[in-house]
């Protein structure tokens, strides 16, 4: 009877086991797909909300920076997908026609190298037209 | 029992009253930068947000953003202890006035100066005192007659609306010079520039360097761009970058300014 009871236990937790690690398999799989596609969603969902957060961060240290701001997606040029969102800041009729900003980066060993590129368009096809007289101010990474 | 409770409750209260009076000091801080004024380039010395004094000539040798750079140290050491009213004060320098905070010079106006600004030295040495003061939340003194400010204040003083009365004359005058500040930054500058970046993160420090675009005056004052790193409520992580016309623990954004792109390597890993 003992003996049973051990089987049972030892089955049921390799079973247990085994389900976790499938949902966990799927969760990895999900947040790949989601880092695809739900970049923009999550932008259009908190840009205001992360604009407001990085001026108002910034302005508790005094270094806000004074112009207007707005936060749109990145588009990695090559990839083609959203890969984050940047805060763009220039001029208010400037900054109204920025729609993503085109990131090209490259990595070699432990150092990196990134052009941040506002543009009018949100495609990355092609040679991205700058925005005139507007920057980045931040980037912002999203935990998916 | 009351009696033990009560020294360390004064003395409590006597460390928060410090501690209060000290934020409340340290947060009028001082800054420098070029900004354009009735079509000029200019350089203005800001305390906390509010320009005090504004120079548009050359001098020694110095142009006005040099001038405004070493204005903006002399005032940070000067207000590294309490101002009290009688410690601003005009006095005469060889061949004009000066603006003293207790011996200290601050800044010394020559006639060049006065007149880009249409005053004499002594007036707008004494709209500068007054700016300083209201500044730092001082009451300006009552020596300032406004008869006297009205003959040589500066244009802006001039243009100050009538409506307020002859004895707030003198206030209106610096408030309207403060006022004047065009929020207004010009971003549309293409002059660039590599300045060195550095970040600390939790995974390991990092350096490098960034190019900075903007109109040539303020990208002349960039010295470094600071990278902040801030979490926003466990959905993403954000990475402001900041230009700064000094290297130190403030944080002196340079305006007009932004980061185009980033070149970066991990030196040291936690």
């Amino acid at each position: 009877m003992t003996a049973k009871w051990i089987i049972a236990l030892v089955a049921a937790v390799a079973l247990l086991g085994l389900g976790l690690a499938a949902v966990n398999g799927w969760a990895i799989s999900l947040g790949d797909v989601l880092k695809v596609g739900g970049v923009a969603l999550l932008v259009s969902q908190y840009d205001d909300q992360i604009d407001s957060f990085i001026t108002s961060a910034l302005g508790e240290r005094e270094a806000a920076a004074k112009g207007a701001t707005k936060v749109v997606p990145i588009l990695s040029l090559g990839g083609g997908g959203y890969v984050g969102a940047a805060q763009v800041v220039g001029s208010p009729e400037n900054v109204s026609r920025v729609k993503a900003v085109v990131q090209v980066e490259g990595r070699f060993g432990s150092g990196r190298a990134q052009v941040l590129v506002p543009t009018t368009v949100d495609k990355a096809a092609g040679t991205p037209d700058r925005a005139k007289g507007v920057g980045v101010s931040a980037v912002i990474e999203f935990r998916i | 029992m009351r009696r033990r409770l009560r020294v360390p409750i004064v003395m409590a209260l006597g460390l928060l009253t410090a501690l209060a009076a000290a934020a409340a000091f340290s947060s009028a801080e001082v800054s420098f930068r070029s900004a354009e004024r009735d079509g000029a380039r200019v350089a203005e010395v800001l305390i906390g947000e509010r320009p005090v004094i504004v120079l548009r000539t050359s001098a020694a040798g110095y142009s006005p953003l040099e001038r405004a750079e070493i204005v903006a140290n002399r005032l940070r050491t000067a207000m590294t202890s309490e101002i009290r009213v009688e410690d601003v004060k005009v006095g005469s320098v060889p061949s004009g006035e000066g603006l003293y905070i207790r011996d200290q010079l601050v800044v010394a106006v020559y006639r060049p100066e006065a007149e880009a600004h249409g005053a004499t030295p002594a007036a707008l040495a004494r709209l500068w005192r007054d700016n300083i003061l209201l500044a730092l939340g001082l009451e300006a003194p009552e020596e300032q007659a406004p008869q006297e400010g009205a003959e040589a204040a500066p244009p802006a003083a001039q243009e100050a609306p009538a409506g307020g009365a002859a004895e707030g004359a003198a206030e209106t005058a610096a408030v309207a010079e403060a006022e004047v500040e065009p929020e207004e930054v010009d971003w549309t500058g293409t002059a660039q520039k590599w300045v060195p970046i550095f970040s600390l993160e939790r995974e390991g420090a990092r350096v490098g360097m960034a190019q900075v675009a903007g109109p040539t005056d303020q990208i002349d004052q960039v010295k470094g761009v600071y990278q902040l790193r801030l979490d926003f409520r466990n959905i993403g992580r954000v990475y402001a970058y900041v230009p700064v016309s000094t290297i130190s623990t403030k944080l002196n954004r340079v305006q007009g300014v932004s980061v185009w792109a980033l070149a970066d390597i991990k030196v040291l890993g936690f």
